[in-house]
């Protein structure tokens, strides 16, 4: 009898799956719940025999359903698949996967972080007759089944943060880590630290982990899911996905909706366009491997999954752990798998320990810095033909060896030499020179004023010189504006032409910034006519094809006469060389696709190679561009990775946000810099303010993503006036950054 | 100085008999008046714009101070230029309770008024003080307040016989426009009567 | 073109400047604050605005263009040196005339360590110190130490040093230092001072000179690059503010006083030193040079104002251009609108001493605090010799402004000589009547008493 009232559940919970993914209209599948949930209320009345009767005729219709749903399977209802309650979670896995596991750091609702489980674990492989067992780590999201208080695996900044904590953990004993990816997206708010801030920390700190790392992927939502997703092997559930936002989110922009639920139509239209399918990642190559799921998805109770998942995983760190030894054993372990299989093997060949001795450390870090590097550079467009890379690298070997002569072998008896000096002229002040005269000549450039010394008989005519000045477009207006100010701080109105002119967009009462476009910091940042732009032909394409892109990104192009949001140029501050990495409104509102985060990374190697500062200058980014999907995604690891390496060969790396500095690129190769300052005007986070109020339900303070605010968070280092923005870099340039700077 | 009784009970009786208090919208400077936005007799909101006023060729909606109902509002100046400080029309803003107990403590007090539009803090000693004592006696000399004006701070002084901080008519760290009052003080004797006096007040008013 | 001038000021010097166009036969439009109604200046003005703040350029150019004004004239103080309007005026759409030099001379002359570093390219004497701000605590110790090193050995005595905010002004960010030892405190103290008040770190360091009498010469220039000077006064006693209380004309009396120098000489060098930066920057409007005189007869140029000034008017009482009296207020308008000269300096003589008093409600006793409140009687006997500058009305009851400065009137008295100007103007002193209350109902205070005091110190070197 129970067995078959069991039965009879499994079929409505089957129906009401399916009637959930596919939506009320597929075919008759209200009428079949509604039968069924008839029969349970029937049960008892009716006879076993006429039960079990109906039961099978349901039993193949539903069957056929299923069958029909799974053909018909469209990229949103995947995204419900992901969503849905039924589905396995990470603590699902723990039981299944994993021998035996001991949570650490909080239990259920007593938790610093419930979205965020971590386990220390103990994973299981057969080899003909023996067992061995593999200490992991096990960090993940936990979406709870419909549990509130996991907020849908959504991370809040200290769930990050207690990630990071194991992950050293893992590191310093020497175990790898296999991350289980299943947010949403993090938990948008600011704190101490702030969402963007931990999630850059993370992949910073993840970039040069000394531990084989494995991540799986059933719900990849964006930063929340790179926040532990740069990984050495990135695993996928075939119905999973992995998007660089949520189809509604898309819709919701693409649609220009301020509040309420984007249409439908467009959302599936978005889901679609975003390519967020585990199929679709593959081919983008932003991730590894799928692991095969049920037609519709996993759920809580498909063994035969998680012992594939287990196989997967095992078989994941194996393949990195034998990536860092010799080539040899790799095609061997490769060749020990009988390919093609769709069976899974009951047992391994061989055992592979997951220690790593120091130089398979280094090998680990060169291959996953050579992986993320690598990885969706096939998207960069314009500029980046074979040859054209090949030359480049060969011109950047050239580089590399005559900067290496001159600061790397030079550089000792060059030091020798300036003690020398310096001892010499201790005592008068001759010496100090050339250390103020450049903050001088900085000061009267600030100043407006060029103060050559006076040799003409008319003075006017010598600092007039309009043809050198600047002149932002927004200046050439006889009018006033009020400053926003004006009320509390008794502003006088300003005159247009003096406010953009001489005032730098300053209100000399109360400091209020209004915006200025990127071209005034090119123009008054640095020295004059030093500015050459470099790898200006890489452009942002249209790698997923998303519907209209090509014809937003031409207009874009078109009236911005720039290939992408990115600039990158070497130029001279005070006489010091820096390259800068410049993200600008103008184009797609400062976002970061594939082009710009090339151009950052080849900036990086830049400076890098030529021993220079780094500055990035945020003029405005919006985040990651959602028509590049993951592609675009993927920025944030990438970028992340060649900073870290930068930063790590010992250079400067500073960035400066203005306007509004928001979402993806903050959360990583902006937020990771350990200089970080920002603008009076800056509005620094990461997610918008409706977003924030959309997830948290909360009203958002209107002063939230003030730089105050980001200065309190310990986000930034300071906050500078947009007036002393060049004598404040200088000042940086000379006390700041690490020992390989050319002119240390 | 001695509280007049009577002149207290005139103030209630105007009071009850105009429960309003009047504020004038005056053009803060010159400029062509641009746009009405209210009609006569409308009743507008704190923040509701009110005017637009143009200036350089710069558009600024003045908008309510307080929220109550628009009076003597001059249509015939749409369009002309305007001198500052033009009366274009007043705001009757119906009186709660609490501004009642204020408007009387403000015919009554002895008002220290703001002598510049600045900012102004209490000073740190009458600060605590006030805390502490809630109607603290400060003697002559003593300083009261400190405004901050064009970035320079200047002590305010009680001047004349001791008296007792009755009511503070001001936020601290806010812009005050000249004139307006600060402080309102009064003897030491004279506090229980004026206590009588509010709570006749808050009695008799109705809830709003 | 019928030119109308618009006057962007107040109290006396718009008045000035109302009889000076009405004596060129000019219209002219008057604006006021409502503190001000009261005042003469609008009594007198047939056309007129109420504005919100004399210094808020927006409300002079709006009314300007209203009233359809060709030309303004900033008088004193309030826009009258700020380069930035002057810009504004003639960069505009609807451009004026702004009745003053040219916005790039106001830039370039009303920064002080502009001013000095010029001067020391044109080898002109300025007050020994930096003409660069220091942002560097070593790099001001070794200036300090040179600058200690020269004052003694220029017989100082005493020798001190002034640190100053280099974007500083009116006094503040000012502190003394005796000694070297004190120099890098106070130096970081000032900068912190001048990087929170003027939001720029720099500093300069200036040798003090304690006594010394302060010249200033009184020049002409067209934009047509006509140049002549009108001598010079003495303006050596002021308040501790700084204030100018006394001034006369010319700026030195050998008949008068014994100088151990050769005054007419010394006279001759400012005079031609301040004709050398003028010529140097194209100077075309009126506009002071000052200077700092020594008892050893050594002069230092201390600063350029390149507008009109309250005391013009002690020169131009004893000016003649071919024996006819001068209006400087004329002249600059006239030049202004772009007429020449007509004259040339050999044509420009002088005729006896002047000196003006300047009538101020402050009490001199309790730090020359500015009063404020009613005046109920002013009243003075007439005399030819005398001029008084008010917008004080006599004919009844004047509140004093508190937003503006306390200055009552001016009073001008010109003698054949110093001696018969100084018994004239303790004559007018001692027969002038100010009654009137303040706020608080005390009888008020003014400077009378002080200016008798001090007229018995002019042309005395005093520290």
């Amino acid at each position: 009898m129970s067995e078959l009232y069991q039965e009879l559940i499994d079929l409505w919970e089957r129906a009401v799956y399916l009637r959930d993914i596919k939506g009320e209209d597929f075919e008759d599948i209200l009428e079949v719940v509604q039968h069924l949930e008839d029969l349970r209320h029937r049960f008892y009345e009716e006879s076993p025999a006429g039960m079990r009767e109906r039961l099978r005729s349901l039993h193949s219709k539903i069957h056929e359903l299923e069958d029909l749903a799974a053909r018909t399977l469209t990229p949103y209802e995947i995204v419900k698949i992901v969503r849905h309650p039924q589905r396995f979670t990470l603590l699902d896995i723990l039981e299944n996967v994993y021998d035996s596991y001991t949570e650490l750091g909080g239990e259920g609702e007593i938790n610093i972080d419930p979205a965020v489980v971590v386990a220390r674990a103990m994973i299981s492989r057969r080899v003909g007759d023996r067992v061995y067992l593999h200490q992991v780590m096990v960090i993940g999201h936990e979406k709870g089944h419909g549990e509130e208080f996991r907020q849908g695996g959504s991370a809040k900044p200290w769930g990050n943060e207690k990630a990071l904590r194991y992950m050293r953990l893992a590191e310093t004993e020497g175990i790898p880590i296999h991350f289980y990816i299943f947010t949403p997206g993090a938990y948008p708010i600011e704190d101490y630290p702030g969402a963007a801030q931990q999630i850059a920390r993370n992949l910073y700190t993840m970039a040069k982990l000394k531990v084989p790392m494995v991540s799986f992927i059933s719900e990849g939502g964006s930063g929340g899911a790179e926040a532990i997703g740069l990984t050495d092997f990135r695993l996928m559930a075939s119905r999973g996905y992995y998007s660089v936002i949520s189809p509604e989110g898309a819709a919701a922009i693409e649609a220009k909706l301020r509040e309420g639920r984007p249409p439908r139509e467009l959302v599936e239209r978005c889901a679609r366009n975003l390519r967020l399918t585990a199929e679709d990642n593959l081919r983008l190559g932003t991730v590894d491997r799928i692991v095969p799921e049920p037609p519709l998805g996993a759920r809580r109770r498909d063994y035969a999954f998680f012992r594939r998942l287990r196989y997967e995983m095992i078989r994941a760190t194996d393949e990195v752990v034998l990536h860092t030894r010799s080539l040899r054993t790799f095609r061997k372990y490769l060749l020990s798998r009988k390919d093609g299989q769709e069976e899974l093997p009951e047992e391994f060949a061989i055992y592979v320990n997951w220690e790593l001795s120091e130089d398979e450390k280094e090998v680990l870090l060169e291959n996953r810095s050579r992986k993320y590097r690598e990885m969706g550079r096939w998207a960069v467009c314009g500029e980046a033909s074979r040859l054209k890379t090949f030359l480049e690298k060969g011109h950047d070997l050239g580089t590399k060896v005559f900067h290496g002569l001159r600061y790397g072998v030079f550089r000792h008896s060059q030091r020798a030499f300036r003690r020398m000096f310096e001892e010499l002229r201790e005592e008068s002040s001759a010496f100090l020179k050339p250390v103020t005269d450049p903050v001088k000549s900085v000061y009267n450039l600030i100043a407006g004023k060029k103060r050559r010394p006076p040799r003409v008989v008319s003075l006017v005519e010598r600092l007039e010189e309009p043809e050198e000045l600047y002149v932002s477009p927004l200046a050439l207006e006889d009018r006033t504006v009020t400053c926003p100010n004006a009320e509390t701080h008794g502003c006088p109105d300003l005159w247009v032409p003096d406010l953009y002119g001489e005032f730098c967009g300053v209100c000399p009462n109360c400091g209020y910034h209004f915006p200025l476009e990127y071209q005034w910091y090119i123009n008054n940042l640095f020295d004059r006519g030093s500015v050459r732009e470099f790898n200006e032909g890489i452009s942002s394409g249209n790698p997923l094809n998303f519907e209209g892109y090509a014809e937003k990104l031409a207009e874009a192009r078109q009236r911005t006469g720039c290939n992408s949001a990115m600039l990158t140029f070497e130029a001279c501050i005070g006489g010091l060389s820096v390259i800068v990495a410049m993200l600008i409104a103008d184009f797609r509102q400062g976002t970061v696709g594939v082009a710009e985060g090339e151009k950052f990374i080849r900036a990086c190697d830049r400076a890098r190679i030529t021993r220079r500062p780094l500055l990035a200058l945020v003029h405005t980014t919006g985040g990651i561009r959602i028509h590049e999907g993951t592609l675009g995604v993927i920025q944030m690891p990438r970028c992340t990775m060649a900073v870290r390496e930068y930063v790590d060969s010992g250079g400067l790396y500073l960035v400066v946000y203005d306007n509004n500095s928001y979402a993806g690129p903050v959360a990583s190769f902006l937020g990771a810099a350990p200089y970080q300052f920002a603008l009076r005007s800056t509005r620094l986070g990461f997610a918008g303010p409706r977003v924030i109020h959309e997830t948290t339900g909360k009203p958002v303070p209107p002063d939230y993503h003030s730089a105050e605010n980001a200065l309190r968070r310990g986000h930034i280092q300071g906050i500078w006036d947009r007036r002393e923005l060049r004598l404040k870099l200088y000042e940086a340039l000379l006390t700041m950054g690490g020992p390989n700077l050319y002119y240390r | 100085m001695a509280l007049n009784h009577k002149r207290i009970n005139q103030l209630l009786q105007r009071l009850r008999s105009h429960p309003y208090r009047i504020y004038p919208v005056e053009t803060p400077h010159t400029g062509y008046l641009r746009k009405i936005l209210v009609t006569e007799e409308q009743e507008v909101s704190a923040g509701e714009g009110l005017l637009v006023l143009e200036r350089e060729r710069n558009l600024k909606t003045l908008r309510a101070r307080v929220g109550g109902r628009v009076r003597h509002l001059r249509k015939d100046l749409l369009g002309r230029f305007l001198e500052a400080g033009e009366k274009v029309l007043e705001i009757w803003h119906p009186l709660s309770q609490e501004e009642a107990v204020a408007e009387v403590l403000r015919e009554t007090l002895v008002v220290v008024r703001a002598p510049e539009t600045a900012r102004y803090l209490l000073a740190p000693e009458v600060e605590t003080r006030l805390l502490k004592e809630k109607r603290p006696l400060v003697r002559p000399g003593e300083e009261l307040l400190i405004m901050t004006f064009m970035k320079r701070e200047t002590p305010l002084r009680h001047e004349g016989p001791p008296m007792v901080i009755f009511k503070l008519f001001f936020s601290p760290h806010q812009v005050v426009p000249a004139g307006e009052p600060l402080l309102g003080l009064c003897l030491p004797e004279e506090v229980p009567y004026l206590e009588r006096v509010m709570a006749r007040i808050q009695e008799e008013w109705p809830e709003s | 073109m019928k030119h109308r001038v618009l006057i962007a000021n107040r109290g006396e010097i718009a008045l000035r400047i109302m009889d000076a166009c009405e004596d060129l036969g000019l219209e002219y439009v008057a604006v006021y604050t409502r503190a001000d109604e009261e005042s003469l200046h609008v009594q007198r003005a047939r056309q007129k605005y109420r504005i919100s703040d004399y210094r808020d350029p927006n409300e002079i150019l709006a009314v300007a263009d209203e009233a359809g004004c060709t030309a303004i004239h900033p008088g004193y103080g309030f826009l009258a040196e700020d380069f930035r309007f002057a810009r504004r005026v003639v960069k505009r759409s609807s451009p004026l005339i702004f009745i003053g030099p040219r916005w790039e001379v106001i830039r370039d002359l009303g920064s002080k360590l502009h001013v000095k570093r010029l001067a020391r390219e044109l080898e002109i004497p300025v007050v020994p110190g930096t003409s660069e701000p220091l942002y560097n605590e070593i790099e001001a110790e070794a200036r300090a130490e040179a600058l200690f090193a020269w004052l003694s050995e220029n017989g100082e005595e005493d020798p001190r040093l002034l640190i100053k905010a280099a974007a500083g002004g009116g006094g503040m960010g000012i502190e003394e230092v005796r000694e070297l030892d004190e120099v890098r405190p106070v130096f970081r103290r000032v900068r912190a001072y001048a990087k929170r008040l003027f939001g720029d770190e720099g500093v300069v360091i200036e040798a003090r000179l304690r006594r010394f009498q302060h010249l200033e010469v009184q020049l002409l220039g067209t934009p047509k690059g006509e140049l002549v000077h009108f001598g010079t006064r003495n303006c050596t006693i002021q308040s501790p503010g700084r204030q100018k209380r006394i001034e006369l004309a010319p700026g030195f009396d050998p008949r008068f006083k014994n100088y151990t120098f050769d005054a007419q000489a010394l006279e001759e060098e400012i005079i031609s030193h301040s004709l050398k930066l003028a010529e140097a920057v194209e100077y075309d409007s009126v506009g002071t040079w000052e200077w700092l005189v020594t008892p050893e007869g050594k002069a230092y140029l201390l600063e350029v104002n390149t507008r009109i000034q309250v005391e013009n008017e002690v020169t131009a009482r004893i000016a003649r251009i071919r024996g006819k009296e001068v209006n400087l207020l004329r002249e600059q308008i006239r030049v202004a609108l772009g007429e020449g000269l007509g004259y040339v300096q050999k044509d420009i003589t002088f005729e006896g001493t002047a000196l003006e008093l300047r009538l101020v409600a402050e009490d001199t006793e309790r730090g020359f605090r500015p009063l404020s409140g009613v005046i109920e009687r002013f009243t003075f006997s007439e005399a030819p010799w005398l001029t008084v500058r008010t917008h004080v009305p006599r004919d009844r009851s004047y509140h004093i402004p508190t937003e503006y400065d306390p200055n009552l009137a001016l009073a001008i008295i010109w003698g054949r000589d110093t001696q018969e100007v100084l018994a004239r103007a303790r004559e007018f002193l001692g027969s002038v009547v100010i009654q009137g209350r303040t706020a608080r109902g005390d009888p008020l205070v003014t400077n009378v008493p002080y200016l008798q005091e001090k007229l018995a110190e002019v042309y005395e070197f005093r520290s």
